[in-house]
């Protein structure tokens, strides 16, 4: 019995080894092979089936892009910063602060516009099909974070404004 | 002086190695068998002969343990797991390559602050 044992297991073991280290090595291989982190529009290509003249005039919009995305990091960042000091001194809201809070969210709102304006010329620069998906995934992407939050404040989801 | 004319006769030593075998045989006592004693003699000659029975759970253990050392199945056992596992990794890493990607993709064009 004791031998019998020793030979099941061990085949198990075996088993349990030859198909993991296949799953890990071919996964790997995988992602070291599909992964191209010098261009960040390769999942564009693939993910929306593109070919070289779509591409090429994407890219040249993700170019066009990337200094105005820039440049509205900075000043969001910059406005964070001054939102931050007026934070600083004191425990109340000041009408300063407040004031910056409805600078940063104007500024938000703007780079938000602006992002959109992007992903919806980079759509238009797709097969038509494609580019829907395109605009419908990145919508989900980049604003249901906030659609997220939202619905967590609904009372439906068990978060309620007790009135006192 | 006897004992050497007993040694020296072979013909009456012989006969006297004859009888003392013969007495022996008379006061040696048989007991009386058991009952179906040959019956059980083999019985246990057959069950020793015989390859170990396994009992319950132990039986199939030893199938499984038989089976598995088979070559034939060994390999192919061995060929469909790795196979299972190239095709299970291959499809996982698709995934994660692609994932990987377009979390790249968005925080290039929509940087977490900006979300």
């Amino acid at each position: 019995m004791n031998r019998s044992l020793i030979i099941v297991l061990g085949a198990l073991a075996l088993g349990v080894a030859v198909f993991a280290g296949s799953y890990f090595v071919s996964q790997r291989a995988c992602v070291m092979s599909m992964t191209n982190p010098a261009d960040d529009l390769s999942w564009l290509r693939d993910e929306f089936h593109l070919n070289a003249a779509e591409m090429a005039l994407i890219r040249q919009l993700h170019e066009g892009y990337m200094p105005q995305c820039a440049e509205m990091c900075v000043r969001i960042a910059a406005k964070k910063q001054e939102l931050a000091k007026a934070l600083d001194n004191g425990t109340n809201v000041t009408a300063d602060a407040q004031k910056k809070l409805t600078e940063l969210g104007e500024l938000r709102a703007q780079c938000q516009t602006q992002m959109l304006r992007h992903f919806i010329a980079v759509s238009q620069a797709m097969p038509p099909e494609q580019g829907r998906r395109y605009l419908a995934q990145m919508q989900s992407l980049t604003l249901g974070f906030h659609e997220e939050i939202e619905k967590s404040m609904f009372p439906t989801a068990g978060h309620e404004h007790h009135q006192h | 002086m006897n004992k050497e004319n007993v040694n020296s006769d072979p013909g009456c030593a012989e006969a006297n190695d004859a009888r003392l075998i013969m007495l022996l045989r008379e006061s040696r006592i048989a007991p009386a068998l058991p009952p179906r004693f040959q019956e059980g003699v083999w019985r246990r000659i057959e069950d020793a002969a015989a390859p170990s029975k396994s009992i319950g759970s132990v039986a199939w253990l030893d199938t499984l343990a038989a089976l598995m050392l088979r070559p034939r199945l060994a390999f192919a056992t061995v060929a469909v797991l790795a196979l299972m596992g190239v095709l299970l990794g291959t499809y996982q890493g698709t995934q994660v390559a692609r994932h990987d990607a377009q979390a790249r993709y968005l925080a290039v064009v929509a940087p977490n602050p900006l979300r």
